[in-house]
């Protein structure tokens, strides 16, 4: 004579289930033994609210298959394959209401199959998958990004960011240099053709048009490079020191708002000096000068060499009356500070 | 209709469901809602990526590491984060352990002192110093050589498993390098007593139009890949990392090596 245990589920119908399919529910088994509940319809035992009527049927086929010590392995395999063969919303049910019946063997089958669906996802899918809505604010969305996964996106994001910085740094310190550098060759168009001409002739070799002598290697090639990296350091210096610390605000207002376009006819000039500069300014600190002297045709470094020789001289000792005449062009009449002869306003 | 699941399934489910993903899925998930990221920094979830035996190996960490007070207070989640930016320097000093952050799997470095290098002890050869940014004690500086020959060895025993691992050797070289660009030298990684292993003839140091095979670590210093080898149940015996120059006629200088570093397959 089979025994039957009776259950009740959240709307409140009543069923009976025979007693060993049951007991295979932890939950169930402890109402049972402990308080001795279920053995007629007036003691029905309450599940859980996560278990309707709909659930309760699917836990109890699974109890009825896998209750039977009778099956293989592979048989046990095949029945969970098949079962678990249903929408996500109902796994997610199924997951919860097993959950409460403290069936562990279900909840981990459920959840694997979850795990599975969820695994290699992006955020967005995720969140159609299970019908979310996208809720975090800006700022919680922003924080995994410090607790640094692997996750080649965020990473990809952060590194992005960082570039971004360093290339707004780096252009607006080229800028400057830039346009003084094509500011001194324009102002000196009347006066000295030769250096104009010097510029266009680095220029169109930039630009390909190679008629002059192949590479002459010279070995005084790496003090120069050197010698180079000096010149323009000092020639930032230069700057930082002429303009003092709230006055160095005029003089690059005035670069900047300069137009570009009227005062400097040889603004291409100055981009492709710095792109030349980048190539042979790497951010790569461990090289040798003779690492970078490799990257550059020796023909045109002579040639730059050569242009930042003549710029640092004219700096070093034209500094003062150049700056006047480059303020006098400015189309901006802004009231700059400077110590135009070095000894003060 | 649509149902938020989280209010069918109990945080705990969540978590439960996540932990049985991965670690680079898990942080991925944070960014999905509120209760998806409360979810996913349960301790239970990493706790359970971290190694099972993690807590024994940081326990035989070298006492001069305040590592060891660091990691007894943290949770499961700050450790398994902690291990994979800081590794910890164990046993003796001579090797650090730490975590690879996608997978959770075990990394390992073996210190220059723990390798195997010819004419280490002679001074006319090598010279061992401190260098800052080593994570390591000591570091063995090339002053010359003709016979160079580096080897490391590896119990699979304490590798995770089923993971392929990949060795690099982390080194720097200094002004004074000569012969790695004259000579190509000979990398190689054999697992166990009967595996032949494969070997590489490659330049250390190439000159132009050659292919570079070594690339900058995060860390500062060169890597160059040995090898790899795949670990199914840490019972294969050793494996055998090395990179040797042995034909006698070059002479080498300038070679700083810090260590052989074993981490898991497309890891950083």
């Amino acid at each position: 004579m089979k025994s039957y245990i009776w259950l009740q589920t959240v709307d409140g119908s009543i069923q009976q289930v025979e007693q060993e399919i049951a007991m295979f529910c932890p939950m169930i088994c402890h109402e049972v033994i402990q308080k001795g509940m279920g053995s007629s319809k007036n003691y029905a035992i309450s599940l859980p609210q996560q278990v309707n009527p709909a659930m309760l049927s699917l836990i109890l086929d699974y109890c009825r298959f896998h209750q039977l010590p009778g099956r293989s392995n592979k048989e046990r395999k095949s029945f969970d394959e098949k079962f678990i063969r249903m929408d996500t919303k109902r796994l997610c049910e199924l997951t919860s209401a097993a959950d409460s019946l403290q069936l562990k063997p279900l909840v981990d089958l459920t959840s694997r199959a979850l795990a599975r669906i969820i695994e290699g996802k992006a955020p967005e899918e995720i969140r159609e998958i299970f019908h979310l809505p996208d809720d975090l604010t800006e700022e919680e969305k922003l924080e995994p990004l410090k607790n640094a996964t692997d996750d080649p996106r965020i990473r990809l994001l952060n590194r992005l960011y960082a570039k971004k910085r360093k290339e707004l740094k780096e252009r607006e310190k080229l800028k400057v240099t830039g346009l003084l550098i094509s500011m001194f060759q324009n102002v000196e168009v009347d006066e000295e053709l030769v250096d104009d001409r010097s510029v266009d002739d680095l220029l169109s070799f930039i630009n390909g048009d190679d008629g002059d002598s192949k590479g002459i290697k010279t070995s005084k090639s790496k003090k120069k490079n050197r010698r180079r990296k000096d010149l323009l350091k000092s020639t930032s210096a230069h700057e930082a020191t002429k303009n003092h610390n709230k006055e160095s605000n005029g003089l690059n207002s005035v670069c900047r708002s300069a137009e570009v376009g009227q005062i400097l006819p040889g603004v291409g000039a100055t981009t492709n000096l710095q792109d030349v500069e980048d190539d042979i300014f790497p951010n790569k600190n461990e090289f040798d000068d003779g690492d970078i002297d490799d990257e550059i045709d020796p023909t045109l470094k002579e040639k730059i060499d050569r242009e930042v020789e003549d710029f640092a001289r004219r700096l070093n000792s034209d500094w003062p009356e150049r700056m006047q005449e480059i303020l006098s062009l400015g189309q901006e009449k802004k009231p700059v500070h400077l110590s135009l002869n070095g000894k003060g306003s | 209709m649509r149902t938020d699941i989280t209010n069918i399934l109990p945080e705990e489910c969540i978590s439960y469901i996540l932990s049985l993903t991965s670690p680079t899925d898990v942080c991925r998930s944070k960014l999905v809602s509120p209760v998806f990221r409360s979810a996913a920094d349960s301790d239970t979830i990493w706790g359970k990526f971290l190694p099972s035996d993690c807590y024994d190996i940081i326990s035989n960490a070298s006492s001069s590491s305040s590592s060891k007070l660091l990691t007894s207070s943290m949770s499961k989640t700050q450790l398994y984060f902690h291990l994979c930016k800081n590794p910890i320097i164990i046993d003796n000093g001579t090797m650090s352990f730490g975590l690879d952050k996608a997978t959770g799997k075990k990394c390992y470095m073996l210190g220059a002192r723990r390798l195997s290098i010819a004419w280490a002890n002679t001074p006319r050869y090598w010279r061992w110093k401190r260098v800052p940014e080593s994570r390591f004690s000591e570091v063995a500086e090339l002053k010359e050589v003709w016979w160079l020959d580096v080897k490391g060895t590896i119990e699979t025993k304490i590798l995770s498993p089923n993971t392929t691992y990949v060795a690099y050797l982390v080194y720097k070289f200094s002004s004074s390098r000569y012969g790695f660009e004259k000579k190509p030298v000979d990398l190689h990684v054999e697992l166990g007593e009967s595996d032949a292993g494969r070997t590489f003839r490659i330049f250390l140091d190439p000159s132009a139009n050659i292919p570079q095979f070594s690339r900058e670590r995060e860390d500062g210093w060169m890597e160059v890949k040995l090898g790899e080898f795949f670990n199914e149940h840490g019972d294969d015996g050793k494996a055998t990392c090395s990179l040797r120059e042995v034909d006698n006629y070059t002479l080498k200088k300038g070679l700083i090596i810090e260590g052989i570093d074993i981490r898991p397959k497309d890891s950083r």
